[in-house]
């Protein structure tokens, strides 16, 4: 017994070192292989601050105010169900940025999924996490899951539930599995209790989760279903 | 791994990392793979739809400062034709084995992608890898104590020489997949149409998934032309685009023991190669 504690107290005094902040092996590698880019020429410094002031600069904002706009406008509303791009670009998005040819993993083809009050859509992507980044931003990492991909797909009411969105049986659920060069986003009902309201106050209570079809427009929630963030190690900025 | 006794406690480690069916050996001989593990082996491992689990708790993260970068990295690298994003894919989503796709963080894999593609491509060789790896490392030597984390390029090649791709500037002005209007020819299927989806097998790349291969569906949308994710995820775009179709499959009629609506649908784009005509009653 008096062994084993001599032991365990000479381990201990091996793993009680002051804590380093190591860097990480992704972090090794992400500036080894950036170098070796732009030593070789690949692309330019110039490019890759370019592509970062833009992808910076990507949310769900415009996204909020498509909808909002369209529950206002019927003509907007039309234009957003018949061609995504050109509703996108009257909220200041145009897709072929910032490339000409636009954001390379997200292609130039936005369909708007309208809902009514008897269908709702919801967006996956189950074979990686496609999603229309330009004008919804990044895609939160719960959408990119394994479980989530795995599951909305075949019980999509459950999982609707974990997100607090419980829809009756007369409601029908539409998954939209967005697979290929379409991304979608979700044009949802206009709730009762907003009738006077404005584009900016309308757009305030679209969320992101809303425009994915995990949550509803409530008067007065203006934050998404899941909020728990777990920290980075070192964070960026953004 | 420098000590004895920390390589054996790497091998221990490794040991208990398993993505292989448990009442098999390693290496089965030929008579102990059938058909259905022979399939379930050669499935592309990002096709996960479909495959029970139990729920997790859903949560968003902060941002690694390395995860921005790397997104801008493959998204930049695409830009300037080194490849396309369907390769990039391919490399990290299938070829990186099951193993590593559900073992490793999101962008770790999209990482080793554009690592990848670059060595594949011989824009660099793995030795130079090595040696900027080791490099960047012992830059670091003793903890970040402050330092930013940066690339520090030791000069900007002209990239005169290097090797790019069609993609990136037949595209501009036009987008994907508007590139590829017009060349698919007549469009078999139209809106309404019921379409049942080939069980085709599907050796190293695919975006149609399992779970809708032998299924019955609707035409929903004529999407679009373009080349397919089999021909992309290896830039051949020597290839002739084919028209895409958004489907509409019924989920009560999809999955054996679903207990949500019946006029609860799902729908997902394909190709028109796998999808043939059904006669309807």
């Amino acid at each position: 017994m008096t062994d084993h504690d001599h032991d365990h107290d000479h381990d201990h005094d091996r793993t009680a070192a002051p804590m380093v902040d190591e860097i990480t092996d992704f972090e090794v590698l992400e500036i080894a292989v950036r170098e070796l880019c732009i030593e070789k020429g690949l692309f330019t410094v110039e490019d890759h601050r370019r592509f970062t002031e833009f992808a910076e600069g990507i949310g769900p904002t415009p996204a909020a105010h498509m909808v909002a706009r369209a529950w206002l406008n019927p003509d907007y509303k039309q234009l957003a169900l018949a061609d995504g791009l050109a509703a996108s670009r009257e909220v200041g998005v145009d897709w072929l940025n910032p490339t000409g040819f636009g954001t390379p993993s997200d292609f130039t083809l936005l369909h708007v999924l309208e809902d009514t009050p008897t269908l709702h859509h919801v967006v996956v992507c189950t074979l990686c996490s496609c999603y229309p980044r330009p004008i919804l931003g990044n895609s939160p990492e719960w959408y990119r899951t394994p479980n989530y991909r795995r599951r909305i797909v075949r019980w999509p009411r459950q999982v609707l539930a974990e997100f607090g969105l419980y829809l009756p049986g007369d409601v029908a659920i539409r998954v939209e599995d967005s697979n290929q060069k379409h991304r979608f986003m979700v044009m949802p009902v206009r709730p009762d209790g907003t009738e006077d309201w404005d584009e900016d106050q309308l757009a305030e209570i679209v969320t992101r989760d809303c425009l994915i079809g995990v949550a509803l427009p409530k008067v007065s929630v203006t934050t998404n279903a899941i909020t728990d963030t777990r920290p980075a190690i070192h964070p960026a900025d953004h | 791994m420098t000590t004895p006794s920390e390589r054996v406690a790497q091998l221990d480690l490794m040991a208990r990392l398993k993505s292989a069916f448990t009442d098999l050996p390693d290496a089965p001989t030929p008579d102990l793979i059938d058909h259905e593990r022979f399939t379930a082996y050669m499935k592309t491992p990002h096709d996960v739809g479909g495959e029970p689990d139990a729920p997790i708790k859903f949560e968003n993260k902060q941002y690694e400062v390395w995860e921005l970068q790397t997104y801008v990295l493959c998204e930049v690298l695409a830009w300037r034709g080194i490849w396309v994003s369907e390769e990039r894919r391919r490399i990290q989503n299938v070829d990186i084995g099951r193993t590593n796709y559900l073992g490793l963080p999101y962008y770790g894999r999209w990482l080793l992608a554009a690592a990848r593609v670059l060595v594949e491509k011989h824009h660099i060789t793995v030795g130079e890898l090595t040696e900027r790896l080791a490099e960047v490392k012992g830059r670091y030597e003793g903890g970040l104590e402050g330092k930013p984390l940066d690339a520090k390029p030791k000069f900007e090649g002209d990239g005169l020489e290097v090797k790019r791709n069609h993609h990136h500037t037949h595209a501009v002005g036009k987008g994907d997949p508007q590139v590829f209007s017009g060349q698919a020819g007549q469009q078999k299927f139209q809106v309404g149409d019921t379409v049942l989806v080939r069980d085709l097998p599907a050796l190293f790349y695919t975006r149609t998934q399992e779970f809708v291969r032998g299924a019955t569906g609707e035409i929903a949308t004529v999407a679009y032309e373009s080349l397919v994710a089999e021909d992309e995820a290896w830039d051949r775009h020597d290839q002739k685009p084919e028209w895409f179709y958004i489907v509409r499959f019924n989920l009560s009629q999809l999955w054996h023991g679903y207990t949500g609506a019946d006029s609860d649908t799902l729908q997902t784009e394909i190709p028109e190669r796998w999808l043939e005509a059904v006669a309807q009653a």
